[in-house]
């Protein structure tokens, strides 16, 4: 009933500062940055505006030396790391054994690669529609909660979401996508809600240092500044490569446990992943990168 | 260049084989305060209010304890977002701090300021420490008196 009464709120813009929304418990809130949701990444023209730098490769191939620059690398937004295509690449290692885990899945019931397909076993350019509303679970479906819920179903298998083995299957499941433009369905009502639900949290200040995510990743905020040795970027385009391969670690990282990672950070209690609230500012997110291509298996 | 890079983390990665186990382990709890959680009590928790945090009795800090106070990461933190004269990897948000103590705030203005900013702008970026229970009162008080130090 809470967010009921927070979604008109946020609706008038009504975001600003110090907000006591409706009778709900005191609850402060970074501006609004008023992102357009139907302009995908484009959105980010006007905000971050660092979309020129890497939209394409040519982009980022002629903007290169941005890379050695340490107060502008921000502006490529990693991107510069997709442009790494050898054949070591930890993250194609993780294709293969996610393969792998799929036909030994498949082979034991082949209604388990049906199931992620939702239909048929091909899975071509299927992922670049995630996260999308689910009619018969009744839920906001992420990729790794597609392979949860079928290994469960199928299976009776437990493959819990942030657990490695979902997330090099959701890696190679992505990888079947790899270059179509992602295309999160923003004219399903429930995948709007679940938007605008992710937007209040993508902007709502939590955890004992009082931050919001737009703290760090909105013009004006801490983004594009030195926060210590890091700088925090752009959220337009970050969908794109997940999962990734932390090269820092040597472990593949789902978009969730990414922003479990940067809930640490702000010393906020961190969700599981498949927690509905990640779901939302999964959704959130992944609009940010409407008209990106999917860019996995990647590194960071 | 960036070939090795990768080389030596493929590596790397192999040795540190139990990295991911271990991240996903040790995770602190803040669920004394707000978090995003749609059915968590934190999710339904109140942010603290601004606190508009008096000095009480003499300052009684000390500059070089506030300064180890001002520096650790897992304390104050401050060089996340300022300059500080001597701490490394400083952030660029807020203003540069290494004169402060020459700009004539008042020793209990500066308190309330690292007590909780929101007193002075709703809308900073700055966390509230005192307010939030980040640092103590005598770690402010020390903090402070390293501000009022720097000339
Ligand atoms: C205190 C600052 C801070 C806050 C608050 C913060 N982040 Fe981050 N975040 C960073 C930094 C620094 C990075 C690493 C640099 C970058 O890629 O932006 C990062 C990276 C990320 C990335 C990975 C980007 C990529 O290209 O791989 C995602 C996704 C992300 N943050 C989401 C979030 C979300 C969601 C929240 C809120 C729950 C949040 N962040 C809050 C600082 C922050
Ligand atoms: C997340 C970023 C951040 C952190 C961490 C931070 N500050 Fe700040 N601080 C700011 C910003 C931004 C301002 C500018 C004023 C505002 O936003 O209201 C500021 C302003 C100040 C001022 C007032 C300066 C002036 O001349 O008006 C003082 C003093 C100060 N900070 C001290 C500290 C101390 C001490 C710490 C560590 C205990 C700290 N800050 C940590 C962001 C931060």
């Amino acid at each position: 009933m809470l967010k009921r009464a927070l979604l008109p709120a946020l609706a008038l813009g009504a975001l600003a500062g110090c907000g006591i929304f409706g009778g709900g418990p005191h609850r402060e809130h970074y501006p609004d940055a008023r992102i357009d949701p139907f302009k995908g990444v484009e959105g980010d023209v006007g905000f971050s505006d660092t979309i020129q730098y890497w939209r394409t490769e040519a982009d980022l191939q002629r903007h290169a030396a941005l890379a050695e620059k340490p107060a502008e690398q921000w502006k490529l937004n990693w991107k510069h790391m997709d442009l790494d295509r050898i054949e070591l690449h930890p993250g194609h290692l993780a294709v293969d054994e996610g393969q792998a885990l799929v036909k030994k899945l498949a082979a034991r019931d082949p209604a388990f690669l049906a199931c992620l397909g939702e239909g048929s076993a091909d899975l071509k350019g299927k992922a670049a529609a995630y996260p999308k509303f689910d009619a018969a679970l009744g839920r906001i479906v992420t990729v790794e909660d597609r392979i949860e819920h079928c290994a469960k179903r199928v299976l009776k298998e437990d493959l819990p979401q942030g657990k490695p083995s979902n997330t090099k299957i959701s890696v190679y499941f992505k990888s079947q996508s790899a270059g179509t433009p992602i295309g999160v369905d923003l004219s399903d009502g429930n995948v709007m809600e679940a938007y605008r639900r992710g937007e209040e949290l993508f902007y709502r200040k939590t955890g004992q240092l009082n931050f919001a995510c737009a703290s760090c990743h909105v013009p004006g905020s801490i983004m594009g500044h030195k926060l210590r040795g890091e700088t925090p970027t752009t959220p337009f385009g970050d969908a794109a490569h997940y999962p990734t391969y932390r090269t820092p670690v040597g472990a593949l990282e789902s978009i969730q446990e990414r922003f479990a990672r940067c809930h640490g950070q702000m010393r906020t209690q961190a969700l599981k992943p498949g927690d509905p609230a990640y779901a939302d500012l999964e959704v959130f997110m992944t609009v940010l990168s409407n008209g990106y291509p999917v860019s996995v298996p990647s590194a960071r | 260049m960036k070939r090795l890079v990768l080389l030596a983390a493929v590596l790397q990665g192999l040795t540190f084989a139990g990295a991911a186990a271990a991240q996903g382990a040790a995770v602190p709890d803040y669920s004394a305060f707000p978090c995003l959680s749609h059915t968590l009590p934190c999710g339904e928790l109140a942010a603290r209010e601004p606190v508009r945090k008096e000095l009480e009795g003499p300052l009684d800090g000390n500059a070089a304890r506030g300064k180890q106070t001002a520096f650790a990461r897992n304390r104050g933190n401050c060089l996340a977002c300022h300059v500080m004269p001597g701490g490394s990897q400083p952030g660029s948000r807020g203003p540069d701090l290494s004169h402060f103590g020459s700009t004539g705030r008042s020793t209990a203005e500066t308190f309330a300021m690292v007590w909780d900013m929101r007193t002075v702008n709703p809308e900073t970026l700055m966390p509230p420490f005192g307010t939030n229970a980040v640092l103590t009162e005598q770690e402010l008080r020390d903090v402070v008196a390293f501000l009022l130090s720097l000339k």
